[in-house]
């Protein structure tokens, strides 16, 4: 954010503007210093500047402010009460409540003169004219967070903020609403979320194992349609840059980062090298400033983007603050937000990935990992009734679940009863039961015809299960569905059988995961919920036999699971 | 997971301070004739857990379809009378499965007396069916993951062309096409001159349709056409449609093909008497061999898709769901619809709080209808045909179509929605060139592009 000029002055001649802007100093200088006549002592008189050459706005007029002058809330006091105003304007109109004379300063038409206005602190970037910032809310709160003291804390989190509009920002969103990709990294902005997750190295693997298509230049565009189908409205450049580049290996960043100097939206082109480069920030990634010749730098300016990420500013400042040389270490340093284990990375790629846990607000020393995936990711149209724990302790099965665990018991009792139908397998135990004094229980009274009928169910039952496919959430699930068995239809009942069919759950259950296949590349989470038998082969290799041949020879539909084929 | 409970010994009433035991009384249930009162029974059917309760559930249900398809309606009103004291269309995911297709069962059992099952058969308004397929849209992302593969699909085949022609089979919602007209404004080339053709029972929808998408079309500058064809599908004369020879066509079906294979039943369950309907059974599964002997020179289903051929479109997009609710037995398809919408079931249950209106109307208007066609109908009355992506594979080859596959970025756009979605467990997985929509690892919705083969 260098001095960015906007409207231009006609210059005229030097004298006339050296003695204008002389005035024009004065009046600001002491408007300050006569108006501060509360405790603060009086203000260092500001620096009347003349503007260096080389300036990218020569006009501008460079006020540098002591820091108390910066701090200072209420500049303007009234002299009868005492009371603080922000702004001459507003301590005017309050002079009329005490009958004292008032007078509205305008601001003058003809001379609307650009101010720019430098850090005091002089270690600080901007603490040259040629950086100075131009606004003076801007260079308030630019004193307040890097060099000032941080008072405000969220009450969530432990972060801290100099600012407090900074602050109130952060503790609205802290916590509100939570993305967590698969790698880890926590996002409390949807669409920052969402763009990550498109870039993620998750992803990338997976989408690595397929050929790129020519489809990329498509992307973009349609990008844009998807926003009526409720997906934000993400920079479609980005996409087809990425898309048309994709490579599995990403070289080194560096070289790449230099390149993407503050062009803007157009900048996406020049992604393509970079899959690992997890940005956090929403939608855009682009670095604004000047000529970055270290990935620090380019880092900082990268920090510059935007506003919700109120902590970056401080992490802004601190880099700036440092020397190039170091740099690399004190990236790793800033780890202690990210919750990501490896800062021991010896890359500032890898330095850089892990920002994204701090620039959304990770939760400093939690185990974010570990936590439930799911839970986190609902969006916020759903309610909090919510599927998402996938651990074994499930409170409430779904349908899906119950129906392959009522399959699987009609399997087991069918496995080691001889009789094929789950009413069967029920009956059979109940009549074990001494108690019971129900004759023929079970046992079908209705006929011939209803114990066929029950042997097709159970075997649709156990198809249905097939095509459906067993999750790791039936092995658990399972086992604890024995112990029911078990211990609640009474102590007479055969044990031994039952321990049978407990163990032949679980194997079939095992079974089941052992084709566990990994669609999506991503970790644990999924494929513990999702480990099943693929689909595909499931289907094809049933239905393969009967395929006309006139399908077989249309290419590729009959290819019998292998992969996608691709334009 | 269930809950382990206490070492009770289970007393021979019947009733028993444990909840275990009505697994074991339900059973015993199974030879008690209409005699059996709830009442006795109703204080521990509180105390069911609720996938005990699940589980009861779905033993009652398999019993009860069993008696129905065997036609003792005495037991099977027994079962029905327990299910409905266990299942609440406002209760967790089984509960409502539960409710639906009692209710599918109940009717099922009604058509022995005809006047009785006509009586009671209500048609859902318009504009309740139209609402439900909005909460359809809204609560779960199968309708708009097939749009934006869709529309991927049209766009990657319409690259160049300055005329687009786009035959919608089913035009009541517009989203799809303004989803469309957004990615055509922002095509390099610029938009084409776009024309789509509209085709759907009723005219007041097509008309809503109309001026939606002329009014986008006006908001982007690209220049659009709506022709609206009002009629039924399986009555539709492609003529009708009006496409020019040698302009770019694309044909989109979505949830529309499986219907005209009612009409194929109804050729062929002609000479069959009326009364063979109920007990069809096991032993029947003429539908079955219909589509793979192609005895019939051309069922009305393949002779459609002909017509279509003959219009020589660029793409056909077909989403359809992927289940098998097309069988001749009563019992494969109660089994299959079962697990299907058991999976439905719970993406809703997992997506939408238990009192939401949306889901249950949602689940009333349009799921519960569909479980109601499936299991209830025959003939001609049974819509919801629904068949697996193979099967309509080979219907579509044989109508001279082949499978064009579906691009990388058609997939990586799905999926980028499915993640946006926000909900964890739906997937999108190419199987050769088709995507599939599931619900963990039960694949629930196709979507495949087909091109004309000229060897036909």
């Amino acid at each position: 954010m260098a001095a960015a000029s906007s409207s231009s002055v006609p210059f005229f001649g030097m004298r006339e503007e050296e003695q204008y802007n002389n005035i024009q100093q004065q009046k600001l200088s002491a408007t300050p210093s006569s108006s501060a006549a509360g405790p603060p002592a009086a203000p260092a008189p500001p620096k009347k500047k003349r503007n260096l050459p080389g300036n990218p706005n020569p006009d501008a007029e460079v006020i540098a402010l002591s820091p108390k002058a910066l701090l200072a809330t209420n500049r303007f006091i009234c002299e009868v009460c005492n009371k603080g105003f922000q702004r001459e304007q507003n301590l005017q109109l309050h002079r009329r409540g005490h009958n004292l004379p008032w007078k509205l300063k305008q601001k003058n038409p003809k001379e609307v003169r650009r101010r720019v206005y430098i850090c005091p602190e002089t270690t600080c970037v901007h603490h040259d004219p040629s950086r100075a910032l131009g606004d003076l809310t801007g260079i308030k709160k630019h004193f307040c967070r890097k060099h000032g003291e941080k008072k405000w804390k969220c009450d969530k989190c432990s972060k801290r903020y100099a600012v407090q509009s900074d602050w109130k920002a952060h503790s609205k969103t802290c916590g509100t609403r939570e993305y967590r990709c698969d790698c880890g990294t926590l996002f409390s902005r949807r669409d920052s979320f969402i763009t990550h997750r498109a870039f993620c190295d998750a992803l990338a693997q997976e989408s690595a194992r397929l050929p790129a298509t020519m489809g990329g230049q498509f992307y973009g565009r349609s990008a844009a349609g998807l926003m009526n189908l409720g997906l934000p409205p993400v920079n479609s450049h980005q996409f087809s840059s990425l898309q048309d580049h994709q490579t599995p290996t990403p070289p080194p960043p560096s070289n790449d980062l230099l390149r993407l100097n503050g062009n803007g939206a157009d900048d996406a082109m020049q992604f393509d090298h970079l899959p690992s480069f997890r940005p956090a920030a929403g939608g855009s990634f682009f670095l604004g400033g000047g000529s970055s010749q270290s990935v620090n730098e380019v880092v900082n300016s990268h920090l510059l983007q935007p506003k919700p990420f109120h902590g970056l500013m401080q992490l802004q400042d601190h880099h700036a603050s440092m020397s190039s040389s170091s740099a690399a270490v004190d990236l790793f340093n800033l780890n202690i937000f990210s919750n990501n284990g490896n800062a021991s990375g010896a890359t500032s790629n890898a330095a850089m990935n892990q920002f994204p846990g701090q620039f959304n607000n990770a939760t400093t020393g939690g185990s974010s990992n570990e936590t439930a995936y799911a839970g986190n990711l609902m969006s916020h149209h759903f309610d909090a009734n919510m599927y998402g724990n996938e651990t074994a302790l499930h409170p409430h099965m779904s349908a899906t679940a119950l129906l392959q665990k009522a399959a699987q018991m009609g399997a087991t009792t069918s496995n080691s009863g001889g009789a094929s139908s789950i009413l069967r397998g029920f009956g059979n135990l109940a009549k074990n039961n001494p108690g019971a004094g129900f004759d023929g229980v079970g046992e079908n009274s209705g006929g011939a015809p209803q114990a066929q009928n029950e042997a097709h169910f159970n075997e649709l039952f156990m198809n249905s299960l097939a095509n459906g496919n067993g999750t790791i959430n039936d092995q658990e699930a399972a086992a604890g569905f024995g112990g029911v068995f078990s211990t609640g239809i009474g102590s007479n009942i055969n044990e031994n059988k039952l321990q049978r069919n407990q163990l032949a759950i679980l194997g079939a259950a095992a079974a089941a995961d052992k084709l566990t296949r990994d669609f999506l590349g991503v970790g644990g989470r999924m494929r513990s919920l999702g480990g099943g038998v693929p689909p595909r082969e499931l289907h094809l290799g049933i239905d393969m036999g009967s395929l006309d041949s006139e399908l077989k020879s249309t290419r590729s539909f009959g290819g019998g699971g292998g992969g996608g084929r691709m334009q | 997971m269930a809950p382990v409970v206490g070492n009770v010994p289970v007393q021979d009433d019947g009733s028993s301070s444990v909840s275990s035991s009505p697994l074991k009384t339900f059973s015993l249930m199974s030879i008690q004739p209409p005699s059996l009162s709830p009442s006795p029974y109703s204080p521990w059917l509180h105390e069911l857990k609720s996938d005990e309760r699940g589980l009861c559930l779905i033993h009652l249900l398999l019993n009860c379809a069993n008696h129905v398809a065997a036609g003792s309606l005495d037991h099977a009103n027994a079962f029905l009378e327990q299910i409905a004291l266990l299942a609440a269309p406002d209760g967790d995911a089984m509960q409502r499965i539960a409710s639906h297709f009692s209710e599918a069962l109940a009717r099922r059992a009604l058509r022995q007396w005809p006047g009785l099952y006509h009586a009671l058969d209500r048609v859902h308004p318009v504009a309740e069916a139209t609402a439900a397929r909005r909460h359809f849209f809204d609560l779960c992302p199968f309708l708009r993951v097939s749009y934006v593969v869709s529309n991927q699909a049209i766009m990657e085949a319409m690259e160049g062309e300055k005329v687009v022609h786009i035959v919608d089979l089913n035009a009541s919602d517009p989203t799809q096409w303004l989803s469309l007209l957004q990615a055509l404004r922002a095509r390099p080339e610029g938009p084409p001159h776009l024309k789509i053709t509209g085709v759907h029972e009723h005219r007041e929808l097509l008309n809503n349709t109309a001026v939606c998408l002329s009014e986008e079309a006006e908001r982007l500058d690209i220049p659009f056409q709506f022709n609206p064809v009002a009629t039924k599908l399986e009555n539709l004369d492609v003529e009708s449609l009006r496409v020019k020879t040698g302009e770019a066509l694309a044909i989109s079906s979505v949830l529309q093909l499986h219907s005209l294979l009612a009409t194929e039943a109804a050729q062929q369950a002609a000479p069959a008497a009326v009364g063979q309907q109920l007990t069809l059974g096991e032993c029947l599964d003429k539908d079955h061999s219909s589509s793979s002997d192609s005895a019939m020179p051309s069922s009305p289903a393949e002779s459609f898709l002909a017509s279509l051929w003959g219009l020589s479109p660029k793409v056909m997009v077909v989403t359809e769901q992927e289940a098998d609710h097309n069988g001749g037995a009563l019992s494969n398809r109660f089994v299959e619809a079962l697990f299907y919408y058991a999976a439905l079931f719970d993406c809703l249950d997992s997506t939408a709080a238990r009192s939401s209106v949306e889901r249950l109307r949602l689940e009333k208007v349009l799921l519960g209808e569909e479980i109601k066609n499936i299991i209830a109908c025959e003939g001609p009355e049974r819509k919801q045909r629904h068949e697996k992506l193979q099967r309509w594979a080979r219907r579509l080859d044989a109508a001279g179509f082949g499978p064009t596959p579906l691009s990388y970025c058609a997939l990586l756009q799905g999926r980028r929605l499915l993640q946006g979605f926000g909900c964890e467990g739906y997937k999108l997985r190419d199987d050769s060139g088709c995507l599939m929509m599931s619900w963990h690892d039960r694949p629930l919705f196709s979507v495949s592009a087909w091109k004309c083969n000229r060897l036909h």
